[in-house]
């Protein structure tokens, strides 16, 4: 018997793609860098622009204050007997990474266009459409779309979006231990990750920690003539790099000591879910422009970034860098760091090891100073036999064809952990990213089918927990 | 009376009223970097022109894009083709005056004025830089012409208005009056004295050569947690490129970059002991302790006679407030290398870029600006004619042997004489480290504008000797 209710259900979506679309775009205007103060207003202006969608769907939504950006929560409670019908959190992110450099963008990163992207599909071009805008919108098209044809959810709802994600989520984590009550629900779904391809979905498990960390390297009291002083006068980009290339030793582990202790060895069973991976390390590294695996010698690629720990700098500057030639000797030189983590791995400990090891790593009359206020998300495994899980295969089969890759993600997400950690609570990860949507990265895109698709397999979450329930 | 003790004491009688012909100069608000003072650039090099004409000089402002720039000649009745032609240099414009609250006395209304120490000093802007300087040999010239009648050597007096704003018209103006410039040795009257006892001949000046170098790794910008890991970081490339170009002592590890490069002799060696440099402060004054650089090498011995290679800037991924979890694509850094000795530019970009290349892994490319180029060392042999009979004369008027020292940094009016003008330059000066330069408060000793005429009259006394 055909499903005619979802049938109509998937119709539905299909044919209002376009108006989901323009809410998209309508979004993706906003520049809401979190992590650049500049951009404070924009980021409110995000949060408004979700608390109205959310109340025109029938939620009870407000915007909370934290100690970073503001938080936008939303609930929807089924009149009538709802106290035994699952609780479902979903998470997701209004903030998105920084769009320099700018000039290297085809089309503006505010102003998003769809047109062709280099895999053949078209795709919505702009900062944040697919980390994280364009994901969590696909969960919010699908719940109008959802309370449209029945004007109730099958599941009580609450909906938390952050705007700290991309810069320090401490913030959240403060947020979400002081509203325990409110925010602990059965299962939290977070739409913040990639498919395995074009063809086939995937459930991420692990997730590697971040935290970062910032270093200034002070050496003479002022900026120096290079003629007058150069030879004696210790250069403070020198000793950062020599402090950069010490983190490192020739095998490419980290040097730092202890900063791989309190790793467990990795698992038959981790082992088993690697090999069974789909995974080309050529074509992984091609997509990037590169041939040859950096980092641990002798470490498969995929291990390398599901379960390995890393060391890497984001950022360096120091001294004269507009164009021509200035003869000087800078008196500070600085690099941004982050350390991805892996379960068992201490955030504060690899912190202090750090400083110790720059310190050490410094030449007479040069001085380090850290700001330590990045991240703090350590390495996070979660459940991966829970009856969410089932579900997500299953729902992600149904729209697919395929049977999910049960994956990593090199990334983190430090909420994951805040969720584990702090309400007990597992998630569960499904996003329709792709690799080449070059988040982070000038033209990041999103394609319109993870788009289309997301939505279509989130209604099929909702037509499931829905079935149960009338069983 | 021998007549260089006659023009000595005519310099010696005409004090007062030189001081009051610098005054007049030092009143004219000379700025160069302010278009706001460009007429006054005008009135001061015509100051200057009247002045030298007055003395029989056939000088002229010249036109430039900027600035005039002042040429004046003159030749003694009995000179020949063979007799020594000099070049003397100086700039009649000076720098701004801000913060002009925190000058004592007013920058353009030059006063002398007799310290607590007894010591008497000229303070104005341009006082030591450059007019109190340039007008030292200004000033030797009147006493000669007063006294005998004329200079005793043929002299060439190039004066420009532009050196405070980085010398725009120089070049073009030196390429278009080569044969009336090209002298057989300069005289650069712009550099300071070892200290207020002992006189200076700056000999040795580092060349330098500049590059850019561009890494890149990855084709565009990485997730760092996507990628992090096997991804090749390009700024990780370039700062074990940087932690590479220097062994443990120092040393620069580019093959072939010592090539040229002598050991100090003997002489010299002694000669810069003798100064007794204080390594202390002069590391002190910069908030440092620790000499850097090659170990074992005295810091004076470093700055004015060991190659270097320096890193001035360098920038990658990102370097906005907070955190982005970037691998990126690319990374930068600018270098420049100071040259000693016989040190060949290109050679040296050549060597540097070569092992640049060797240093790359294999997922990382390296790119040069293409903008690189220097300029070679200059040196002047110590067994230099002009040095010798400078070094004499500043003996006779200080009592002291000159310092014969170097210069870390290159001075580019005298890369220009000797790549335009083939024409070495022998730095005398009289400025001392406090004179405060560039900042309020400037000043001269009267010391180094009296015996700094005394020293010039020695000296142009000198070279119109017969050898």
């Amino acid at each position: 018997m055909p499903d005619s209710r979802l049938d109509k259900l998937l119709l539905q979506i299909d044919a209002n793609l376009e108006a989901s679309l323009k809410r998209l775009t309508a979004l993706l205007k906003i520049p809401s860098i979190g992590t650049d103060p500049k951009y404070a207003a924009s980021c409110q202006k995000a949060a408004q622009w979700l608390l109205k969608e959310f109340r025109s769907m029938g939620f009870e939504a407000a915007i909370h204050p934290t100690t970073g950006q503001p938080v936008v929560l939303a609930t929807y409670v089924p009149p009538g007997r709802s106290k035994h019908l699952p609780h479902i959190l979903f998470y997701g992110h209004y903030d998105v990474q920084p769009s320099v450099p700018e000039e290297l963008w085809t089309s503006p990163p505010f102003a998003p266009v769809i047109r062709k992207s280099r895999n053949g599909r078209d795709a919505v071009f702009a900062r944040g459409a697919a980390d994280d805008k364009g994901q969590l919108m696909t969960f919010v098209e699908a719940s109008r779309a959802w309370l449209k044809a029945n004007k109730s959810l099958p599941f009580r709802l609450t909906i938390l979006i952050e705007g700290d994600e991309e810069g320090d989520s401490v913030h959240l984590h403060k947020y979400v231990l002081a509203n325990k009550k409110k925010l602990k629900a059965d299962v939290a779904l977070i739409c913040d990750t990639n498919l395995w391809d074009a063809k086939t979905p995937s459930i991420t498990t692990r997730l590697r920690g971040c935290i970062a960390e910032e270093v200034f390297i002070h050496g003479p009291r002022i900026d120096l003539h290079s003629g007058y002083y150069g030879g004696p006068a210790v250069n403070p980009i020198k000793a950062l790099s020599r402090v950069i290339a010490s983190l490192h030793d020739k095998n490419g582990r980290v040097a730092i000591p202890g900063f791989y202790d309190g790793i467990k060895p990795m698992t038959p069973a981790a082992r088993k879910q690697l090999k069974a991976v789909p995974f080309s390390e050529r074509a992984f590294l091609k997509a990037a422009g590169l041939t040859l695996a950096a980092g641990e010698k002798g470490v498969p690629v995929l291990e390398q970034i599901w379960l390995r720990p890393t060391c890497e700098v984001n950022g360096i500057t120091g001294g004269y860098t507009l164009p021509g030639e200035k003869t000087v000797l800078p008196a500070e030189a600085s690099a941004k760091f982050t350390f991805r983590l892996v379960e068992g791995q201490d955030s504060e400990t690899i912190r202090r090891a750090f400083h110790r090891h720059v310190r050490q790593n410094l030449p007479p009359d040069c001085k380090a100073s850290f700001d330590s206020s990045g991240g703090s998300a350590t390495g996070i495994r979660v459940a991966d036999d829970s009856l969410w899980i089932a579900l997500g295969q299953k729902i992600l089969k149904d729209e697919w064809g395929r049977t999910p890759v049960m994956a990593g993600d090199g990334g983190s997400i430090p909420v994951v952990e805040t969720f584990k950690l702090g309400l007990g609570m597992d998630s569960l990860l499904i996003g329709f990213g792709l690799h080449d949507d070059a988040v982070h990265s000038p033209d990041e895109k999103y394609d319109v089918r993870s788009f289309h698709k997301g939505i279509r397999t989130w209604i099929r979450l909702f037509d499931a927990i829905a079935k149960k329930d009338s069983k | 009376m021998k007549t260089l003790e006659r023009v000595l004491a005519a310099a010696d009688e005409g004090l007062d009223k030189s001081l009051e012909r610098l005054f007049a100069l030092c009143r004219i608000p000379s700025i160069s970097t302010d278009p706001a003072h460009n007429a006054d650039c005008v009135a001061a090099a015509n100051w200057v022109v009247k002045e030298l004409s007055g003395l029989g000089f056939d000088a002229k402002a010249h036109k430039t894009p900027g600035q005039p720039m002042i040429v004046a000649h003159y030749t003694p009745k009995l000179a020949n083709a063979k007799s020594p032609h000099v070049l003397f240099y100086g700039h009649y414009d000076v720098q701004p005056v801000d913060p002009v609250n925190l000058w004592n006395t007013k920058p353009f209304a030059p006063q002398r004025v007799k310290g607590s120490d007894g010591v008497e000093r000229l303070y104005g802007r341009g006082t030591a830089d450059d007019k109190g300087q340039l007008m030292t040999f200004v000033e030797a010239a009147r006493a000669w012409i007063r006294t005998i009648g004329e200079l005793p050597v043929r002299a060439t007096f190039l004066l420009e208005g532009e050196e405070e704003s980085g010398s725009p018209s120089l070049i073009p103006f030196l390429k278009a009056h080569k044969k009336e410039l090209a002298c057989d040795i300069a005289f650069v009257c712009d550099t300071n004295m070892w200290d207020e006892k002992t006189p200076a001949i700056t000999t040795r000046l580092r060349g330098l050569v500049h590059e850019e170098i561009t890494i890149t790794g990855p084709s565009i910008d990485l997730h760092s947690g996507t990628y992090g890991g096997p991804a090749t970081n390009p700024i990780k490339v370039l700062a074990r490129l940087i932690a590479n170009m220097h062994d443990k002592n120092g040393k620069v590890t580019i093959p072939g970059f010592y090539m040229g490069v002598a050991e100090l002799s003997q002489a010299t060696r002694k000669q810069w002991q003798a100064l007794k440099f204080s390594e202390q402060k002069f590391l002190g004054s910069v908030g440092l302790k620790t000499a850097a650089g090659e170990k074992g090498r005295p810091v004076l011995e470093q700055v004015w006679a060991r190659p270097t290679a320096e890193v001035n800037g360098i920038w990658g991924g990102y370097t906005g407030v907070g955190a982005k979890t970037v691998i990126p694509s690319q990374a930068h850094a600018k270098f420049t290398f100071r040259l000693v000795g016989k040190q060949n530019p290109d050679k040296i970009l050549k060597a540097f870029q070569a092992w640049a290349k060797k240093q790359m892994p294999k997922d990382a490319k390296i790119t040069f600006s293409g903008r690189g180029g220097g300029a070679p060392a200059s040196e002047i042999p110590l067994g230099n004619p002009f040095i010798s009979k400078s070094a004499v004369a500043l003996k006779q008027e200080w009592k002291r042997d000159a310092a014969l020292v170097g210069g870390g940094g290159s001075i580019p009016i005298v890369r220009s004489f000797k790549d335009i003008l083939g024409m070495d330059s022998v730095l005398v000066g009289f400025g001392l480290n406090d004179d405060a330069i560039h900042s309020p408060n400037e000043k001269y000793n009267l010391s180094s504008f009296h015996r700094g005429i005394r020293s010039w009259v020695r000296i142009m006394g000198a070279l119109g000797e017969k050898p």
